[in-house]
């Protein structure tokens, strides 16, 4: 079964911005080493890391032929471009390559042309709103294990003031004994500041 | 210049014992010891003292 013919095509009727996405982020399935075959050959031919392409450049002609025989590069860790990066020298977080929008953007004109399969994770893929739909229900912040709500400050002393005043409430007959005693305020010491 | 003559009669406040934070505001003769008074207090909704809050700081 030749597929070629087809695949080229797919791979020639692709816009311009995904083609560009794909030469520079290859499909993770290509670099990742794992089952190329999940890939269509032709089509990943020319997606394929520079490393890969200088052998299988010469069949498609629509790939310019890049003669960068590094191996480090194609050996190197794939880095999703749609997720946050850790710099391990600096401890720090940096953020995607691209934004939000633009990864639902790349996602939708991918699945215009049906290669969305080819994209790297991201939250945009179809069906992943739904997944995580499905794992945390409609969960309410802070109502989970661990899960603190801050409140407002009235909300936080509510329980104090409360319980000062009943403390307030129960010495209160006491008080007002000590009050008529001392004649109505006239010896009272005890002002409020 | 002279300073100005202070009122006979100054405003005072006085704050329920309940430490409900409610409070009466209420003119005594500047001379007069401070005031006390069983009042209504309605956030307990009973009659609580009430005491007249020391002044000072302005």
């Amino acid at each position: 079964m030749d597929i070629r013919p087809q695949h080229v095509q797919l791979a020639t009727a692709l816009p311009k911005r995904l083609l560009d996405f794909f030469r520079k982020y290859p499909p993770p399935a290509l670099t990742q080493g794992l089952s190329a075959a999940d890939v269509p050959a032709p089509l990943a031919a020319s997606f394929e890391t520079p490393a890969v392409a200088s052998s299988t450049s010469s069949t498609d002609p629509n790939v310019p032929a890049i003669e960068t025989p590094s191996a480090a590069l194609a050996e190197r860790t794939y880095r999703n471009p749609f997720q946050p990066t850790k710099n391990f020298a600096t401890g720090k977080w940096n953020s995607p390559v691209f934004g939000l929008r633009r990864q639902a953007e790349i996602v939708k004109l991918a699945q215009k042309h049906g290669v969305v399969d080819l994209l790297p994770y991201t939250i945009k893929l179809p069906g992943e709103r739904e997944k995580r739909r499905v794992e945390r229900g409609l969960r309410v912040k802070g109502t989970g294990v661990g899960e603190r709500v801050k409140g407002k400050a009235w909300e936080r002393t509510l329980k104090g003031r409360l319980e000062e005043r009943r403390n307030a409430m129960l010495a209160m007959p006491q008080m007002i004994e000590d009050w008529k005693q001392r004649g109505h305020g006239r010896g009272w010491k005890k002002w409020p500041k | 210049m002279a300073k100005k003559a202070k009122s006979r009669t100054v405003m005072v406040r006085l704050l329920s014992m309940a430490m409900t934070g409610y409070f009466r505001s209420m003119m005594r003769p500047r001379q007069h010891r401070p005031l006390s008074m069983l009042k209504y207090d309605p956030i307990v909704r009973k009659k609580v003292l009430f005491l007249e809050q020391k002044r000072g700081g302005k």
